[in-house]
């Protein structure tokens, strides 16, 4: 049997008894295509919610100082006296008891402040976004009361008074572009972290788990070289990190799908621009990010002794995976001559250019070519710690 | 045949690079196979098992037997002298040996996920067997260890007796010409360490030859026609079982074991006992 029969064998034999294996399966296929759809409907539902109860929720207040300011219009506002003046009227406020209490000062010169005691630290309160539009009416009404009293009648006169120049933003960027920016940012980071989570339990499985189900010693035996006993194994690895990535693919397209009706038809038209040339460059982009982690994780497998020292080994590892990858998602970090070399950043930067439709060929070839390399020599330092009796039967 | 000649192993001690602050030093156990940062676990040890004949490899626990047998096995290196696996040298083609070698230890594990046809295939074809070859022998074994009635269930769901006999047949599966058994019948009930026993004395019959380790001084006597006993990394003895009985002062076999493992005085002190 030649070589690759050998690698091939070891493979299937592998692959079987991943399939076979229910944790793997979760991991691999359960997890990406389950969880993100889930996860990513459970969060637009929850903020969802938060924002409309927000938007629909009748603000409680009170006032006090001057008067003669004219009560918040509307059905989403009552107004409550507080006995106590301004001090217990905010009290009440950091209490809960009131959603904002207005502290109304004196007219002066035609100007009239009103301070606004509201709770700042709550995210979802659109308190202060409500009360600032309520005032913005009334202001607009009174500001064209006194302008009609001062002679400038009609609303095309009183905006050229008020505004005499007025910028009229035009964006150059493409639809594709623009969504792909937010589109772009979380697709890597996305495809990234469910390619070291696909990957990582048949690593661990491998290596430590042979070792620690005391297979390893007879597989050590066959007349076979360790670097394809190796190689045979890193390929299932390396496979089940890219089913993993591609079925997180799958899952997000679920629950686009899910969304349809809520979408845009903007991101239905960016994801139709990217094409099959680009989508198939993101899917190329996978082979030496699977490659660099089934290597990283195969290498610390066969260096564990145990199943449980493997996953303690990697745990940590987890962050050093999703740093670099989020890296990327971070606003103006931007593939160039030197992000290119960093690997997993320079993936997760390539996938983004790729769905924007700015990649330019150099930068692409440089980002696959060093990630292959990197990928290379670990599997190198796997091979190595293989045939190290001092590894392989550590103690 | 196995010509094992002036083997040695040693293994370099892993020594912390540095400690808590104020914490003591391990203190290390006295072993005069240690070395500065060398471990000796087996030290020129020479022997020959011919074919046809069972060798049994004795001694206590952390005597250097399962270091000798991995090195045997070619799972490590020797650090001095060789071993001849029908003229073929462990050293210069371990390839070649492993192919001539069967390896069989009481706790060799086994692809839990797997059926024993699975891994016998596996096995097989890691072999370079050809596949007809392959499915005679794995049917050949099967019907030997009467395994016909869980070949296709998954080996996680086996008895321990049943494992061992899948370990079994995986190891003569390639039909090797020479067979180590490593402690085989060790936590194994009546029945099943009857099925190795009378293998061990089937392969015999079939010309191969049989290194076996064990602990059961009744295994020795109804299956060894020479033993070599190993105390502290160094062969003590080596010769046929009632020699060893004669030497250890006559009487019962696990008597004369403890009688020669115990003349252990000063370092490398003991004498050497090679009755034929």
């Amino acid at each position: 049997m030649g070589r690759v029969g050998e690698i091939g064998t070891i493979f299937r034999k592998e692959m079987l008894e991943v399939g076979r294996d229910r944790k793997t399966l979760i991991f691999m296929i359960l997890l990406p295509v389950v969880l993100i759809p889930l996860l990513l409907q459970v969060t637009m539902s929850i903020m969802g919610d938060a924002q409309r109860e927000a938007s629909a929720k009748v603000l409680v207040y009170a006032v006090s100082g001057a008067e003669g300011l004219a009560e918040l219009a509307g059905p989403g506002f009552r107004r409550e006296s507080v006995d106590g003046g301004e001090g217990a009227a905010v009290a009440a406020v950091a209490e809960g008891r009131l959603d904002f209490a207005l502290e109304v000062k004196p007219e002066v010169d035609g100007r009239r402040e009103v301070l606004l005691h509201y709770d700042n630290a709550s995210l979802t309160s659109k308190v202060r976004e409500r009360v600032e539009d309520a005032f913005g009416e009334m202001s607009d009404r009174i500001r064209g009361e006194r302008l009609v009293g001062l002679g400038v009648v009609g609303k095309a006169r009183q905006d050229a008074l008020l505004r005499p120049i007025a910028v009229v933003p035009s964006g150059v960027a493409s639809m594709r572009e623009v969504i792909g920016e937010q589109v772009g940012s979380t697709l890597p980071f996305i495809l990234i972290v469910f390619c070291f989570l696909g990957a990582m339990y048949p690593a661990i499985d491998l290596a430590a788990g042979e070792k620690e189900r005391g297979t390893l010693q007879t597989l050590l035996l066959v007349p076979v070289a360790r670097w394809r006993l190796v190689v045979g194994k890193l390929l299932v690895v390396f496979v089940t990190g890219v089913v993993a990535a591609v079925l997180s693919l799958v899952g997000l397209g679920v629950w686009l799908g899910l969304q349809s009706g809520q979408l845009e038809g903007a991101l239905g038209e960016v994801l139709g621009a990217i094409g099959v040339v680009d989508l198939s460059l993101i899917g190329a982009m996978l082979v030496p990010t699977s490659l660099i982690f089934a290597s990283l994780l195969l290498g610390i497998s066969i260096y564990a002794k145990s199943f449980k020292e493997a996953q303690s080994y990697i745990a940590p590892l987890n962050m050093l995976v999703m740093v670099p990858a989020f890296m990327a998602t971070l606003p103006g970090v931007e593939l160039d001559l030197a992000t290119a070399w960093i690997p997993v950043t320079n993936v997760a930067l390539a996938v983004k250019d790729l769905v924007k439709g700015t990649m330019e060929t150099e930068l692409l070839v440089i980002v696959f070519a060093s990630s292959m390399l990197v990928g290379a020599a670990l599997l190198w330092v796997s091979t190595w710690w293989f045939s190290r009796e001092s590894v392989v039967f550590r103690r | 045949m196995l010509e094992v000649v002036g083997l040695s192993k040693s293994f370099r001690m892993a020594e912390p690079k540095w400690r808590w602050p104020g914490r003591k030093p391990v203190e290390v156990v006295r072993d005069w196979r240690r070395d500065g940062a060398w471990f000796h676990a087996v030290r020129d040890v020479s022997f020959t098992a011919p074919s046809g004949a069972v060798l049994g490899l004795l001694g206590p626990n952390g005597a250097g037997k399962t270091t000798l047998m991995r090195v045997l096995a070619t799972a490590l290196v020797p650090t001095r002298g060789t071993a001849l696996f029908d003229g073929v040298d462990l050293t210069q083609d371990p390839t070649a040996v492993r192919r001539k070698l069967g390896f069989l230890s009481g706790d060799t594990g086994l692809y839990e996920r797997l059926t024993p046809r699975e891994v016998l295939r596996y096995f097989g074809r890691l072999y370079g067997m050809e596949a007809k070859h392959l499915e005679e022998r794995i049917m050949m074994l099967s019907a030997t260890l009467g395994m016909g009635g869980f070949m296709e269930r998954r080996c996680g769901a086996l008895s321990t007796g049943m494992k061992q006999r899948v370990s079994i047949a995986r190891a003569l599966l390639h039909d090797p010409e020479v067979v180590v058994f490593d402690e085989p019948t060790t936590g194994l009930d009546v029945a099943a360490a009857e099925t190795i026993l009378t293998l061990v004395e089937q392969c015999r019959r079939e010309g191969k030859t049989v290194i076996l380790s064990t602990h059961h001084m009744h295994e020795v006597e109804r299956l060894c026609d020479a033993v070599v006993l190993i105390h502290e990394g160094t062969r003590r003895f080596s010769g046929t079982v009632e020699a060893m009985r004669e030497a250890g002062g006559g009487g019962a076999l696990d008597r004369a074991f403890l009688a020669l493992v115990s003349t252990t005085g000063a370092k490398g002190a003991a004498t050497e006992v090679t009755r034929g």
